[in-house]
């Protein structure tokens, strides 16, 4: 078998062998991440409005369906609603850490049967979860960001909130403010940077999911289909006022 | 004007062997133009088809000889964009060994144009005066529209003559099947490729298909005489010469 | 390795193309439709050209510093608790995946999208040592099922159509099942959730991975890259050694222009950033994280006259445009990639001798290039494969000869003229209103389409009436 070394002295041999096709460079790094994704929160606390609408038309163009309510505890109702139209009777959902709100406490009474994901467990309580996030109908998470220009939902798994409860469900609900929107990918990219350079959340979360719109495929000729293997719709309750999710 | 523009034909392979009538019709709309025609004894071909199919060093040679034929041409002007293409994008490459040769060919390069380039670019013109009338559609060469980024200038000069009712062939800018060699290696492919283009020739209802390449009126005007086609092909000289066609 | 459809020559394999009905009307719609997807979608970014640019811009400069950033990939990939391999060659590749499913005991792979694993035809190995895998990518799912290769590098079963694709799944899954798009996806999805929450082992590709976090990046959109790398125990990404990129902003000028290329889409549905194995307190996630950086003939170009192929994103722009893809197909042309990148990849993969016949499937007209998000030169490096099969005189010496008495020609107005006239003299009992319906030498061409007659007077001739 190849070892590392003598795989990467191959390719420096071959490198040896020439200067490249012509001058070039790698986009330009950061030198203070955190004070740029700084920079680009301060902007965005008044742009968001501005950001919101460009998320809503971008999220509507991919068939999001799109929710908005002024408190955090108008979110139950709306949740309510999606899930009574649909017949849904029981919901997977982040746990309270992870959401910024009880879901349990807030759906209950409601006549929502809600699953919570474990934070942490043996490979019982992992099977019992898969188990759970299979059977529900609808998961409920919130968002690390959500992206304006291509209306896209960015979610990163870490303890109680696994990736399952916005891929297995038909139907996923993500409930967030305006602490969470971000214009451009560019700025994603900062965001990530500045994760990334900070120890406390560098390593947290095996996965972060980029999610715009439903699951689709076009593999039968060219026909658009969705809820291929992930969720056939995807909703976005925002929440303008206190209390709003981040 | 003082001084006539001068301008040295390169009248390529298939003009002067094939497409006699397309090198007439340059000399007539060049002088009508107060252009000082001259032709450099001892053409043969740029050599393309040598270089298109990989025999470097013999087009190197071929390179080197047209480079000596038109090293006292002010301007050079070619009624083909893909031996337009060959001598200003390839020859100082071919040449790259030899530096005299090569400032040669780089010189040439800057000499050299396509015919609508230079009635456009050198010349300055938008309009002849031609008493050609009909219904005509324009196909975009690939070494014209790609290797030497040119669409507008056939198109302008087309416009700019009262008796031409210019029709977008839709699809103009799709290859019409020639590329060199490939015509004949791969045949079948080349004509299938070449009927897609006559339908949609034939879909705009014009009386005549216009291009500005000698291979590419080669394989069109093959394919519409075949089928009894009643589209006449021209080439862009031809239409500004006016006249009655032969 | 060598398939069977390699023992009909190109050119026949070629024809066979153009005569299947089906396909021809399903590539026209296909790809035409891709054609107005992407044209749309570049219409509303307006920086696209200049981001193209940058992304060109950054591939060339890793390979400028790819020792580097491989290593720093390897790095981090461990920090983060993965393991990395080595494979220098395709069997090479297989043996690590193999050796790691013998000794996890793995019975069952399900496998997202990956044409690097197409390339090192992982699912035969697979099968051979008692694993089964799992397509679960509709496409490959479908092409699985009827036993075939991928047609195209994003749509692998663009050839079929609803009815082959409803008569498949009732053949293979046993039911009755209507020749109906919805349906059909409500039937993989039933099918294949099952194998998901059951396998042992997921398989993926990597569109990119960035080197300065460790990071793995998946571009999908039915969201079976998520299942396959966060519900089985193990994760392996099998992935060409070319597709390492610095950093997460570099990753942006990609994912802002990949999506785009491919099916005019903004993003795809999801972008899936795998960083390491589960993380403590995770319930989900694979325990076990195994990538396997593959050189199969790549690291060769580095050098190499293809080097600027090691820029392809794999999006399939390029085929979409292609006068030839577009009237052939993906089988046709015999190996794992198809198209304008696809000769030049299978040249890298398998030598310049592969590519004898497919070097010459082209008529270099430009559209491939004109649409590569990093604007690879193709016509430039399948000119010079060309180039290699006459210097190395894979080019048969009858078209070595032939090309050599042009030159000769080129360089003798004396002969070039004289052919004239033997061409004048020749085609006497063949030429009628100026036009040769038919030809001994030139078969090719008259069979389909009239040839002009060599003129009465050259342009040389007629230049003394009108100088």
């Amino acid at each position: 078998m190849t070892t590392r070394a003598e795989f990467l002295d191959r390719v420096r041999r071959e490198m040896g062998k020439t200067r490249g096709l012509f001058p070039a460079e790698s986009a330009p790094r950061l030198a203070r991440p955190q004070e740029a994704a700084d920079a680009v929160r301060r902007q965005l606390v008044e742009r968001w409005p501005h950001a919101l609408d460009r998320f809503k038309t971008e999220f509507e163009r991919i068939a999001g369906v799109f929710h908005r309510v002024s408190r955090l505890d108008e979110v139950p109702a709306v949740l309510a609603r999606i899930a009574a139209e649909r017949g849904v009777r029981e919901i997977i959902a982040w746990d309270p850490a992870a959401l910024g709100w009880d879901a349990r406490a807030a759906l209950e009474p409601h006549g929502l049967a809600v699953r919570l994901a474990p934070a942490g467990g043996d490979e019982a309580d992992r099977r019992r979860h898969r188990d759970d996030a299979a059977r529900a109908p609808l998961g409920l998470t919130g968002v690390d960001w959500a992206l304006a220009e291509t209306g896209t939902l960015i979610l990163a798994s870490g303890p109680g909130r696994p990736r399952s409860t916005s891929l297995l469900p038909e139907t996923h609900v993500a409930v967030f403010g305006p602490s969470a929107l971000l214009e451009t990918l560019e700025q994603v990219g900062m965001m990530l940077e500045a994760r990334h350079a900070d120890p406390a959340l560098a390593g947290s979360g095996g996965a972060i999911n980029f999610i715009t719109g439903p699951s689709r495929t076009a593999d039968i000729e060219l026909t658009l289909t969705r809820g291929v293997h992930g969720p056939k719709e995807v909703h976005v309750v925002f929440v303008d006022g206190p209390g709003g999710a981040a | 004007m003082a001084v006539p523009v001068k301008a040295s034909i390169m009248i390529t392979c298939l003009g002067d062997l094939l497409f006699p009538e397309i090198g007439a019709a340059m000399v007539t709309v060049l002088r009508r133009l107060g252009v000082a025609v001259d032709f450099p004894q001892g053409q043969t071909c740029c050599g393309m088809p040598l270089f298109n199919s990989g025999f470097h060093e013999d087009a190197a040679r071929v390179a080197a000889r047209t480079v000596r034929l038109f090293e006292h041409a002010e301007h050079v002007v070619v009624p083909s964009g893909s031996c337009a293409w060959m001598v200003k994008t390839e020859y100082p490459g071919l040449l790259k060994h030899a530096p005299a040769l090569r400032a040669a060919a780089e010189s040439l390069a800057r000499r050299t144009r396509e015919l609508s380039q230079f009635l456009v670019e050198v010349l300055g013109v938008t309009r002849v005066e031609s008493d050609f009338k009909g219904r005509v559609t324009y196909h975009d060469s690939c070494h014209l529209l790609r290797g030497l980024g040119e669409s507008r200038a056939p198109r302008t000069l087309l416009r700019g003559i009262p008796g031409v009712e210019l029709r977008e062939l839709p699809g103009a800018d799709q290859c019409c099947g020639f590329g060199g060699s490939f015509s004949v290696r791969l045949p079948e492919v080349s004509t299938a490729i070449l009927d897609k283009k006559l339908a949609n020739v034939e879909a705009t209802g014009a009386d005549c298909l216009v291009a500005c390449d000698g291979g590419c009126l080669m394989q069109m005007a093959g394919g519409l005489s075949r089928r009894g086609s009643r589209v006449r092909p021209l080439h862009l000289a031809e239409i500004l010469a006016g006249g009655t066609p032969p | 390795m060598s398939d069977p459809i390699l023992a009909t020559p190109f050119p026949r394999r070629a024809g066979a193309a153009l005569k299947d009905d089906f396909l021809q009307e399903a590539l026209t719609i296909a790809t035409t439709k891709f054609i107005d997807l992407r044209k749309e979608a570049f219409a509303t970014l307006p920086e696209g050209d200049a981001l193209r640019d940058r992304a060109r811009a950054i591939k060339e400069a890793t390979l400028q510093r790819l020792d580097h950033y491989l290593g720093q990939l390897a790095d981090n990939v461990e920090r983060l608790g993965g393991h990395v391999h080595w494979a220098a060659t395709a069997q090479e590749a297989r043996e690590i995946v193999l050796r790691l499913c013998r000794d996890r005991g793995v019975k069952m792979a399900v496998k997202s999208k990956s044409m690097a694993t197409e390339e090192i035809h992982l699912n035969e190995a697979l099968e051979h040592a008692g694993v089964t895998p799992i397509e679960t990518d509709l496409g490959e799912y479908i092409i699985q099922l009827a036993h075939e290769r991928p047609s195209h590098i994003i749509a692998p079963a663009i050839h079929k159509t609803k009815g082959q694709v409803a008569d498949l799944f009732s053949r293979e899954l046993g039911g009755q099942f209507a020749a109906d798009p919805e349906v059909l996806t409500a039937v993989a999805r039933r099918e294949l959730r099952q194998k998901f929450l059951q396998a042992d082992m997921g398989i993926t590709g990597a569109n990119f991975a960035v080197a300065d976090t460790g990071t793995l990046v998946l571009v999908t959109n039915e969201g079976n890259g998520r299942m396959v790398t966060s519900l089985p125990h193990i994760h392996v990404a099998v992935m060409g050694m070319e597709k390492v990129i610095p950093s997460m902003t570099d990753l942006m000028v990609f994912l802002a222009i990949l999506a785009r290329s491919a099916t005019g889409q903004k993003l795809s549905s999801y972008t899936t950033l795998v960083r390491g194995p589960r993380r403590p307190g995770e319930l989900e996630g694979p325990e076990e994280l195994h990538l396997i950086l593959m050189d199969n003939g790549r690291v060769r170009q580095i050098a190499g006259t293809l080097r600027e192929a090691l820029y392809c994103l794999r999006c399939g722009a390029c085929l979409n445009v292609c006068p030839v893809y577009r009237q052939i197909g993906g089988h046709a042309y015999g190996y794992t990639y198809p198209g304008p990148i696809g000769i030049l990849l299978t040249a890298m993969l398998e030598g310049d001798r592969s590519v004898k016949d497919l070097a010459h499937a082209s008529s270099l007209c430009g559209a491939c290039k004109d649409v590569c998000p990093v604007r690879i030169d193709i016509p430039r490096m399948l000119i010079e494969l060309r180039e290699h099969l006459d210097r190395d005189k894979i080019a048969p010496w009858p078209e070595r000869a032939l090309f050599g008495a042009a030159r000769r020609l080129m360089e003798s107005p004396a002969l070039f003229h004289a052919s004239a006239r033997i061409g004048r003299w020749l085609q006497r009992p063949f030429v009628s209103a100026g036009r040769v319906r038919r030809f001994p030498l030139l078969g090719g061409w008259t069979a389909t389409r009239d040839l002009p007659a060599v003129a009465s007077r050259t342009f040389t001739e007629r230049w003394k009436d009108l100088r």
